[in-house]
């Protein structure tokens, strides 16, 4: 039995997951493809409909 | 972004794959491909000396090729981590090639060239899968001309465009100028070189080389290698010349790009490809077509689509707002063709349907809102999971379990269960990530009792 979680995929979802799950305390192994995280929305500009930046 | 980086209780595995998983939920048993950098983690301060000096120049992924990067790159300049990594395939070390530039440079002393891929096995009671989508490829639909006009770009490629981080700063210059911008530097190159050698050929024969040129006979050339030589120089720089000034004259009248039109439902709502509407795609254009009017105010923008679907907290408002405030003009009626000027401008050739009027208009840029379409890996990581996909190869849920796949434990959120936008991501991964905590504690229970 683990207590652990793993989230595969780090844009703004695996994120938002794994942000919630280790503030619940769990213990999470975030694991992404690429060099770095932060997905598609990494390459946003701005977001709708409040044209906040992205990043 | 920060936050996961420094979370006590985030363990951060980038450029990782998943490999294997094995047992139920509550316990399984995962392991993990940590791929090789090529650089250490640990002694890597992101300073960018490496990339500074290395010598090989690629496209960019990030900026979806609209500019360069370096053999060892770091993914963009906020990322987490923000370690380098070596692009093996354009490294010139790794190519069986003479270089070690990078490892030299280092201060750090973090380069590791002989570095292997690692595997890390895990144990987890519960697994979120948040895998994400990628955009259609448009070159599916040949009559919008995608790559074969310069001026007909993604919206992710438009976003890149837009970004003060991006490749043009954040000027919307077009890519057929951009190319021509490019080209300029090694234009001048080749002339300086040819007149060079064209200086060579006049001292050694006391001519100016139009006036040889002009008085040569088919005839003579063939005979002198060396003078054979000398006509091919002068035609040469000829040709350089005549296009270096056209080059200059494009650049001189080279402005930002102010009358912009967007294709809607480029691969989605289209029962050739995607029958789904990917819903975020209107909304997105409204937002791309006010962030263009904002950096520059005479930009006017035309949006193509069968209707404008701005389902959403404040999103009706949005689209009035960029009517009203921001030069946007909907048009209902599908793209029948974008072909394309001697100038490089793109004229759209479409049906206005409220009019019932068949059109053609020039553009500064086309954008094509392209579908939100399943990721290449999907398939594959199905596979590793154990987990099914829906109809159109995004992960199977259901409407009365959304964010629970197939097998029991494992979850999925976001664009990886399939098309939308930021704030239903966001709601879809707090409620995996709840549903994950849900069946570890009821398993602890279970146990207990």
């Amino acid at each position: 039995m683990s207590r652990d979680i793993l989230v595969i995929g780090g844009g703004i979802a695996g994120i938002q997951a794994a942000l919630d799950l280790a503030e619940m305390d769990f213990k999470v192994h975030l694991v992404e493809r690429l060099p770095s995280i932060g997905g598609k929305m990494a390459q946003l500009d701005k977001t709708f409909p409040t044209n906040d930046c992205a990043i | 972004m920060l936050d996961v980086g420094r979370h006590p209780n985030i363990k951060l595995m980038a450029y990782s794959e998943v490999e294997e998983v094995n047992g139920e939920v509550g316990n399984f048993r995962v392991k993990i491909k940590r791929k090789a950098r090529y650089v250490n983690e640990d002694k890597c301060t992101g300073c960018g000396a490496c990339s500074e000096k290395c010598p090989t120049v690629v496209p960019d992924a990030f900026n979806e090729g609209l500019s360069t990067r370096k053999a060892i790159y770091t993914w963009f300049a906020q990322g987490i981590p923000s370690t380098h990594t070596i692009d093996t395939e354009h490294c010139r070390q790794f190519q069986g090639k003479k270089c070690g530039i990078c490892q030299k440079v280092c201060q750090a002393d973090a380069v590791e060239y002989d570095q292997k891929d690692k595997f890390v096995e895990l144990s987890v009671g519960a697994i979120v899968v948040a895998t994400g989508y990628e955009v259609f490829n448009p070159n599916r639909i040949p009559e919008y001309g995608y790559k074969e006009i310069d001026n007909v770009v993604t919206a992710i490629e438009f976003e890149r465009l837009l970004s003060a981080s991006g490749p043009t700063g954040g000027h919307l210059y077009r890519p057929s100028d951009l190319k021509v911008k490019e080209e300029v530097p090694a234009l001048e190159k080749s002339l300086k070189k040819l007149s060079k050698a064209l200086e060579r050929f006049e001292k050694k024969y006391g001519q100016k080389s139009e006036e040889f040129y002009k008085a040569l006979g088919k005839e003579e050339q063939g005979n002198d290698p060396d003078k054979a030589k000398w006509a091919e120089a002068y035609e040469q720089k000829e040709e350089v010349s005549k296009r270096l000034s056209e080059y200059k004259a494009i650049l001189e009248k080279m402005d930002v790009a102010k009358k912009l039109a967007f294709i809607q439902c480029v691969g989605s709502r289209d029962i050739r490809f995607y029958p789904f509407c990917s819903g975020y795609c209107c909304m997105h254009s409204i937002k791309e077509a006010i962030i263009a009017n904002e950096h520059e105010p005479e930009t006017n923008s035309v949006i193509f689509g069968m209707d404008i679907r701005a389902v959403g907290k404040g999103f009706e408002e949005y689209k009035i707002r960029g009517a009203d405030h921001s030069s946007i003009t909907y048009v209902r009626g599908r793209v029948a063709e974008i072909i394309q000027l001697p100038d490089k401008t793109p004229v759209v050739v479409y049906e206005d349907t409220m009019e019932r009027v068949v059109r053609e208009e020039p553009f500064d840029l086309v954008i094509l809102a392209t579908a939100c379409v399943p990721n290449k890996g999907t398939k594959e990581l199905a596979g590793i999971l154990g987990i099914e996909l829906d109809r159109f190869g995004f992960f199977r849920t259901t409407q009365a379990n959304p964010v629970d796949t197939t097998r029991p434990g494992i979850f999925v959120c976001g664009c990886a269960d399939s098309p939308m936008d930021i704030p239903e991501s966001v709601a879809q991964a707090s409620a995996a990530a709840a549903r994950a905590a849900q069946v570890i504690v009821e398993t602890e229970m279970k146990k207990a009792s």
